[in-house]
């Protein structure tokens, strides 16, 4: 395959599907998010349109790889490689020293442990459930009549956060309606929610092994409490890039870019 | 056809499905005149052998409900009698296809007329047998293996000893017959070359390329799980070594382009075998998997004294009677003895035996081999446990950091 001048990363996930162009010196020409709804072929559809559109670019100029639970549909990448690779070689990217990066999505968390290299050497993610994901949030928000903006600030007023045990996001949903019922502050509530999040990823990134400087990516990253609940519980400061929801199409489109050299 | 696919089917496979057939029918004729007991998997099956009562497998035709993908549906009947979707499935499999034999087209086994299980596998066998002999009436017996910790102790091997003196006190009673010397020296010696046999099949396969593929081994173990101690089982795994040597020599692989060798933990996603089939198109072989290596003691002795200590010991000594540190000595020898770049554990809803401490275990096996892993989570028969593309995405991202 003859080099291409720009590379394209697209990170089609269970909720968001993100787009990422770099040049060949790996910066970012382009980027777009939008939610993937029920057709994660469309909504690939608009991101490259948006990336063709923003960076005057055309399909010609660029070589595509797909990451994420849905990097199967992408057809016009000409390979596809994990979210879990892409997230890491990203951070790398923005950020060379992480050595442990947590990146809660949507619908999976995942704790990756970077090697010097870029590239991971162990990684973990979360089980089947969907508690210590950006849904268990949703779920929370929803339940406490909150947007996801307001949930996290919310939180940081409590001075006292409820317990909330259930670590499943069906009897948590449950617990919390308890939580109100029994007239504990909103506040309270959010803070408990939070803090049993960042618990559960803590546990995870504890299944890897901390090291430091941490990294966090992911929708969630953007939540000032859920940052701040497990910086406490990893006792350690944690690094979050301006747009965390990218790092995974920006490792791709590095990816790409660098598989151009080679080829 | 064959030529295209990315891994090579074993000429020993058309010999494999005429022994099932074979034992199939004998299962049936043996429940006819009153001779068919029940086992489990990892029962010292040379005794009943040697007695003339024929042995079948629930286990297995729970891999076969699997393979066939009828284990919801199956397991569905057990758990409209009750059962807890967090039982067993091979479990849940056999009570289910016991209940409606007629709704199970594969898999389901003629009526019994004893149960033997032995709880070297797992303690769920005695609940499970007990369920199943409530279905049939067949009597159960338990062969009481405690658990090692470390080395067998003389007086733990005296116990399950006496355990075997039981067997064949329960047997003889139950059936009406007796253990001949002279027979079961001959059935412990067919049993100890079939191991022997297959023994040195798994060991070809530290060779490069790997002559045995996972779902080859899982297969091909079938007679020796079923039919250890009868002749055509020893002859079954000598002409399975002379393909698996024939390989060797010639240089051919049980894929045809092995790059990455890696380590199965655990009973394999019985539904799903095309699972091994889809990596070995990226060139993935499984050389060693601990679940096929299960099976590697063999039974020594010059008379029925010394006979009963070689099983009081072997049958003691299973993978799954061992504790955490044996499984994680093994798991590090094979990964050093078969040259293997990393390792898949698979987490059996199921088999809380198998799968208790994979977490720590993996943690462990890193860092004494230097090679990475993966814990996948799924279930042997029941596919409703098993989503692909998570699964697919934690092995894809193992096989990256191979890159």
């Amino acid at each position: 395959m003859t080099g291409k001048p720009f590379g394209i990363g697209l990170d089609v996930g269970s909720t968001t599907t993100k787009g990422v162009m770099v040049d060949s010196k790996g910066s970012i020409i382009a980027t777009h998010l939008q939610g993937t709804g029920a057709s994660a072929a469309s909504a690939v559809a608009h991101v490259l349109e948006s990336l063709f559109s923003t960076s005057g670019k055309t399909r010609d100029d660029c070589r595509i790889i797909g990451t994420g639970y849905g990097r199967n549909i992408v057809d016009i990448a000409y390979k596809t490689v994990t979210e879990i690779t892409c997230h890491s070689v990203g951070v790398n990217t923005l950020n060379p020293d992480i050595r442990l990066l947590i990146d809660v999505g949507g619908q999976d968390s995942k704790v990756i442990k970077i090697g010097s290299n870029g590239r991971p050497e162990d990684f973990e993610l979360n089980d089947k459930c969907s508690a210590g994901t950006g849904r268990f949030l949703e779920v929370m928000a929803r339940v406490l009549e909150v947007s996801m903006d307001d949930l996290g600030p919310l939180a940081l007023k409590s001075k006292s956060p409820c317990t909330i045990s259930s670590t499943c996001t069906v009897f948590a949903e449950s617990e919390v309606i308890g939580r109100i019922g029994s007239g504990d502050s909103p506040a309270d509530i959010a803070a408990g929610v939070h803090l049993s999040m960042a618990s559960k990823i803590g546990s995870l990134s504890k299944r890897v092994g901390v090291a430091t400087p941490i990294g966090v990516t992911g929708g969630v990253a953007l939540n000032p409490a859920f940052r701040y609940y497990l910086s406490d519980i990893l006792k350690a400061d944690l690094w979050v890039p301006e747009i965390p929801q990218l790092t995974g199409a920006l490792g791709a489109a590095i990816i790409a870019m660098k598989d151009n050299l080679v080829s | 056809m064959n030529d295209e696919k990315p891994y090579r089917k074993l000429e020993t496979q058309a010999l494999l499905q005429q022994i099932a057939f074979r034992h199939g029918m004998e299962a049936m004729a043996a429940s006819e005149e009153g001779t068919l007991a029940w086992v489990s998997s990892g029962f010292p099956v040379e005794i009943p052998v040697a007695m003339n009562v024929f042995p079948t497998y629930p286990e297995q035709a729970g891999a076969i409900i699997g393979a066939t993908k009828i284990g919801p549906e199956v397991c569905g009947f057990a758990e409209d009698l009750g059962y807890s979707q967090e039982l067993c499935s091979y479990a849940r499999a056999s009570i289910g296809s016991t209940d409606r034999p007629d709704d199970v087209a594969m898999g389901a086994l003629p009526k019994p007329q004893a149960l033997l299980g032995c709880n070297n596998i797992c303690g769920t066998i005695l609940k499970w047998y007990d369920a199943n002999s409530e279905q049939t009436g067949a009597p159960v017996f338990l062969l009481d293996t405690p658990p090692l910790e470390a080395e067998q102790k003389p007086h733990h091997r005296a116990y399950v000893k006496q355990g075997l003196e039981r067997l064949i006190e329960f047997l003889a009673k139950t059936f009406n017959t007796t253990l001949e010397e002279d027979r079961f020296r001959e059935v412990s010696d067919l049993s100890s070359r079939a191991i022997k046999l297959w023994t040195q099949s798994l060991k070809a396969c530290q060779n490069k390329p790997s002559p045995l593929n996972c779902a080859d081994r899982f297969l091909t173990m079938a007679p020796v799980v079923s039919s250890r101690g009868v002749e055509h089982c020893t002859e079954f795994y000598e002409v399975l070594l002379a393909e698996v040597e024939d390989r060797v020599k010639q240089g051919i692989g049980a894929i045809r382009e092995e790059k990455i060798r890696l380590l199965w933990d655990n009973i394999p996603p019985w539904f799903i075998l095309r699972f091994f089939n889809q990596l070995a198109a990226q060139g993935v072989v499984f050389p060693a998997d601990t679940y096929t290596h299960a099976w590697s003691g063999a039974v020594e002795g010059t008379d029925t004294d010394s006979l009963l200590d070689g099983i009081a010991d072997i049958y003691s000594n299973v993978y799954l009677n061992k504790n955490l540190d044996a499984k994680v000595d093994k798991m590090c020898q094979l990964i050093k003895d078969f040259d293997l770049d990393g390792f898949v554990m698979f987490s059996v809803r199921s088999c809380k035996r198998y799968s208790l401490g994979q977490l720590v275990s993996k943690e462990i096996v890193t860092e004494r081999t230097g090679v990475p892993g993966v814990v996948i989570e799924g279930d042997m028969v029941d596919s409703r446990l098993f989503n692909e593309a998570q699964i697919q995405t934690r092995v894809d991202a193992l096989l990256e950091m191979f890159v």
